[in-house]
């Protein structure tokens, strides 16, 4: 082993060493800034999307069907999910895939829309907009809007930590409900864990656009 | 002395060197699984906490599968149920005691229903219910029927047990009332016939009724008596709820545990008895064999197999049993047609079919892509073919079927290597798109059909089939470890072809070479049966299928007085259309006596009329006359159940009954996620991104930082390290 080393050595010789160092010297910051640069990005384009879907849901409301944000976009607003404790609005895409999670929180397409019967599913990202999950208590009053201008008012009744695979909380059937699905735990760092975390709010009224405003 | 030094200098710096890269890679990753580490553990405390006021309890320190709120009271555990088989083999008649042993956990009276699977072809004829030592005997009724006196017992108090037939292959047990911490038996007796094929004799016993996709819309509500399932009933599949058991995560352990006995007597002497699934254990008497399970109890996630093969020659070429029952004489027999020499191959186009649904997961989709990689070996130059793939979507490689070439070949296997499982189950567009692209001249036309066969709507696929079959033949390879036997082996009677099972990767070449020379040699056609004269026969089934290398003709037969000679006759057909006559003469006198052959007449004439009913005609008539022999002969069908009552309430009524449906195990070797999905991902990485990169960012400040003070510092130290270990002398 040791002879193996000296022969290597005495080849190769000193300056390339060097040389490779002061390249891992420039290759390790540029690696800390991008890796800094993409964490930013998912954040930042979670905060912006929200504020250029404001203008789409304005525009649904106006009786537009399937708004696109942007020109490219492959989903569209459905719903306006506020928490009024929290003064929190959010609004709600089509779709749970990756890239309308990364805009806002999404709306299972088997699912019901708010104002149809059955269980309404919004699902969306731990880290970003559906964050403030963690601070949700029972009782707490959920409202959505639907793209008629309704709102429909729930309330929190369960809190649920499950494994992704308790699929049951997605049920189309039973009574009118909200369920709210995030990753859990929310600070954890690996993105692929297997918990969820499941809110399930019962519809208790719709409110008119009106009042509400 | 000096060159030695100046090399063993240049050693040990580039040595450090490598030294503090290491270490400080080490540090960082060490860095990172603390933090992980941290954060899992402030999330996860063996204990919850309750905080202020509201007694809510912070969602970020729970464990797993923690309730934290809940509406209504939680949820009981189900009876749990161990089961035991006998079979009694003589000859190639099977007997099949299955015990089914409920017993109730707690402290609850309980309903228990357990959605379960026999073979596709089993005569169920008889159930008892055992409680404590009492036996009572269970009584043929038609269905509704049977249900309204099963409720009225299970309202009243009184135990009691039904046993269903939801599909021919996938039955229910409903025992009421079950005691608290009482344990209730209830056997099912079977008749079956074991398969013969390609020399060897197979008996088949499915374990576990595996997940079964269920397409159309659910619109439809769940009846009252229903409902236990996953499933929703849908507008194509509307008992969809009775077929599919609540299935256990593997992760929750295997449940429902089997022990299964054989007692065979094949009649001859034999050369090998194998059971390509489970380990057994043999003992024997003359051509007595008893065999049992090695391990004892296996849990119920897989098909037992038991098969043996008569010793060279001493394979009989017909047999003959038949009983006298109630002044009937009824006769089961079998013909083993000759092995004929191949005839000329002509040129064929074959069009696979493989399921790459959700259900596939695991080995069953990597045991299919190896029977496809198989079989594309076996085209010649001058046959087509085309590979079409579903899961809820249907796509081929090909538009139309295209010349066997190397380069279509090489493009085929590319294909398959892409192949993946996930998604539903939507046969139909399949079932179409491969029967559809035919026209009438041309010759010989396969569909091979790789699938596991798990779906609701059987019937309307065999309706697809027989519809659209013209020149076409269709074989059927049940893949995996829980096939539905039942498609299996119907689609490919409906095929006019013939069916295949593969249950594990080593098998597929032995079961790939088998169905390659069904494929490639003559077939006997046109096969009828003359009976004697002046004897009026019922015998079934009437239109008699083709058959391939290696598979006897079997019918069953009643007449008032049987006697004097058959005759049957057909065609053997090679490829190229040349065919030679067949004949075969059987005296009806002797024979052998044997118990449960007027059941088997019964319930292939069962089988016969249901096919009839998935022509579709005269539905009535076909009810009525199922329901007819059904309990006449005392047999479970989809029309008639078995009902045991017990006459003394057990259960005040003030004490409330608890339904339970059992959980099944997910099949051996199946991926619970890819069949029944899961809740949307939900992170980002930005948090995981951003900490690497704050990483990188302190780990380079403090090299260029430290660098000189901390090489010298590894220097030295190594440098004393080695020292003190005499390495640097020995090296000097």
């Amino acid at each position: 082993m040791l002879t193996f080393y000296m022969q290597r050595m005495t080849i190769m010789p000193t300056q390339p060493c060097r040389q490779r160092r002061n390249l891992l010297l420039l290759i390790l910051p540029l690696c800390g800034l991008w890796f800094m640069g993409q964490g930013t990005y998912i954040h930042a384009k979670a905060t912006l999307a929200q504020v250029l879907l404001e203008t789409a849901w304005a525009r649904a409301l106006d009786g537009q069907k399937a708004v696109k944000p942007w020109p490219w976009a492959d989903t569209w607003p459905v719903s306006r999910l506020s928490v009024p404790r929290l003064d929190i609005h959010r609004i709600v895409l089509a779709g749970v895939n990756g890239s309308a999670l990364a805009f806002g929180p999404g709306h299972l397409f088997a699912s019901a829309l708010p104002g149809e019967v059955g269980n309404t599913v919004i699902a969306g990202h731990r880290d970003t907009h559906f964050n403030f999950l963690k601070d949700i208590k029972p009782g707490d009053a959920i409202e959505l809007q639907s793209d008629e201008g309704g709102i429909y008012v729930y309330e929190v009744v369960e809190t649920h930590i499950a494994d992704e695979t308790d699929t049951v909380f997605m049920d189309r059937e039973g009574g009118p409900r909200l369920t709210l699905i995030t990753c859990y735990p929310f600070d954890a760092i690996n993105p692929g864990g297997p918990l969820r975390y499941v809110i399930v709010a019962k519809k208790i009224k719709m409110a008119s656009r009106h009042e509400q405003t | 002395m000096q060159t030695k030094l100046s090399i063993n200098f240049v050693f040990l710096r580039c040595l450090a060197r490598r030294v503090k890269a290491s270490t400080l890679y080490t540090f960082a990753l060490g860095a990172i699984v603390f933090l992980f580490a941290s954060s899992a553990q402030a999330n996860m405390p063996g204990e919850t906490e309750a905080s202020d006021t509201q007694a809510y309890t912070n969602p970020s320190a729970v464990k797993q599968g923690t309730l934290l709120f809940k509406s209504e009271a939680g949820f009981m555990s189900a009876p749990t149920l161990h089961t035991d088989v006998r079979f009694t083999v003589t000859g190639m008649l099977v007997r099949a005691h299955v015990k089914q042993r409920f017993q109730n956990p707690d402290g609850d009276w309980k309903e228990g229903v357990y959605v379960f699977p026999l073979p596709e072809d089993a005569a169920v004829d008889h159930m008892r219910m055992y409680i404590g030592e009492r036996i009572i005997e269970g009584q043929i009724k038609e269905k509704q029927k049977a249900r309204k006196e099963y409720q009225q017992a299970k309202q009243s108090g009184k135990k009691a047990s039904l046993v269903e037939q939801e599909r021919p292959n996938v039955f229910t047990t409903s025992v009421a009332n079950i005691a608290p911490h009482e344990t209730i038996v209830v056997e099912i007796e079977y008749q079956q016939v074991a398969r013969y094929d390609a020399g060897r004799f197979n008996l088949r016993f499915p374990l576990v009724v595996a997940p079964r996709y269920i397409p159309g819309n659910s619109n439809i509500r769940v009846e009252g008596f229903a409902g236990t399932g996953w499933a929703t009933n849908t507008d194509q599949v509307p008992d969809a709820t009775r077929i599919s058991p609540p299935v256990r995560k593997p992760e929750q352990g295997s449940i429902n545990p089997v022990n299964i006995e054989i007692d065979l007597n094949a009649g001859f002497k034999l050369d090998h008895i194998d059971s390509p699934y489970h380990d057994i254990a043999i003992s024997n008497q003359e051509n007595n064999y008893r065999i049992h399970l090695k391990e004892g109890d296996v849990p119920a996630d897989r098909d037992f197999v038991l098969s043996w093969q008569p010793a060279t020659g001493k394979m009989p070429q017909a047999a003959f049993f038949k009983e006298n029952k109630n002044g009937d004489d009824y006769a089961l027999l079998m013909v083993l047609p000759p092995q004929q020499a191949q005839s000329q191959v002509l040129n064929r186009e074959v069009v696979f079919v493989i399921d790459t649904s959700g259900s596939m997961g695991g080995t069953s989709i990597m045991q299919a892509k190896a029977a496809l990689e198989l079989a594309l070996n076996s085209l010649k130059t001058g046959d087509r073919f085309n590979i079409i793939q579903f899961d809820s979507h249907t796509s081929q490689l090909y538009p139309a079927s295209q010349a066997v070439l190397p380069s279509t070949l090489q493009q085929a296997r590319r294909y398959i290597g892409t192949l993946e499982a996930q998604g539903g189950t939507e046969m139909a567009p399949a079932l179409h798109a491969a029967l559809m692209q035919q026209n009438a001249e041309q010759g010989v036309r396969q569909v091979i059909f790789l699938t596991d066969g798990n779906v609701g709507n059987e019937d309307a696929l065999f309706k697809i089939i027989e519809d659209n079959l013209l020149n076409s033949r269709l074989f059927t390879i049940g893949i995996g470890s829980a096939p539905n036997s039942h498609f299996m082996s119907r689609a490919a009677k409906f095929g006019r072809g013939t069916h295949t099972h593969i249950g594990n990767i080593y098998e597929v070449q032995q079961k790939m070479t088998d169905l390659f020379q069904k494929l490639e040699n003559p077939v006997l056609r046109d096969i009828k049966i003359s009976w004697p004269d002046r004897v009026i026969v019922e015998s079934w089934p009437q239109r008699i299928p083709d058959l391939y290398l290696g598979e006897p003709l079997l019918v069953s037969a009643k007449a008032g007085h049987l006697a004097g000679d058959v005759k049957m006759t057909g065609r053997i057909v090679g490829q190229d259309g040349a065919g030679q006559d067949w004949q075969a003469n059987l005296s009806l006198n002797g024979g052998k006596d044997a118990e449960s052959i007027s059941v088997l007449w019964a319930r292939r004439k069962i089988a016969a009329l249901m096919e009839r009913s998935v022509r579709g005609n005269e539905a009535d008539h076909i009810r009525e006359e199922i329901i007819e022999t059904a309990l006449a002969h005392h047999l479970v069908s989809k029309y008639t159940s078995l009902i045991a009552v017990d006459t003394t309430p057990a259960r005040k009524l003030a004490e409330i009954l608890k339904r339970r449906a059992l959980s099944t195990n997910l099949p051996a070797g199946w991926e619970y996620k890819k069949v029944f999905g899961t809740m949307p991902k939900t992170a980002t990485p930005a948090g995981l991104y951003l900490l690497l990169g704050g990483f990188l960012l302190i780990i380079s400040l403090f090299r260029s930082l430290f660098r000189n003070v901390y090489l010298k510092k590894c220097r030295s130290l190594f440098v004393s390290t080695c020292t003190r270990a005499g390495i640097v002398n020995r090296i000097g």
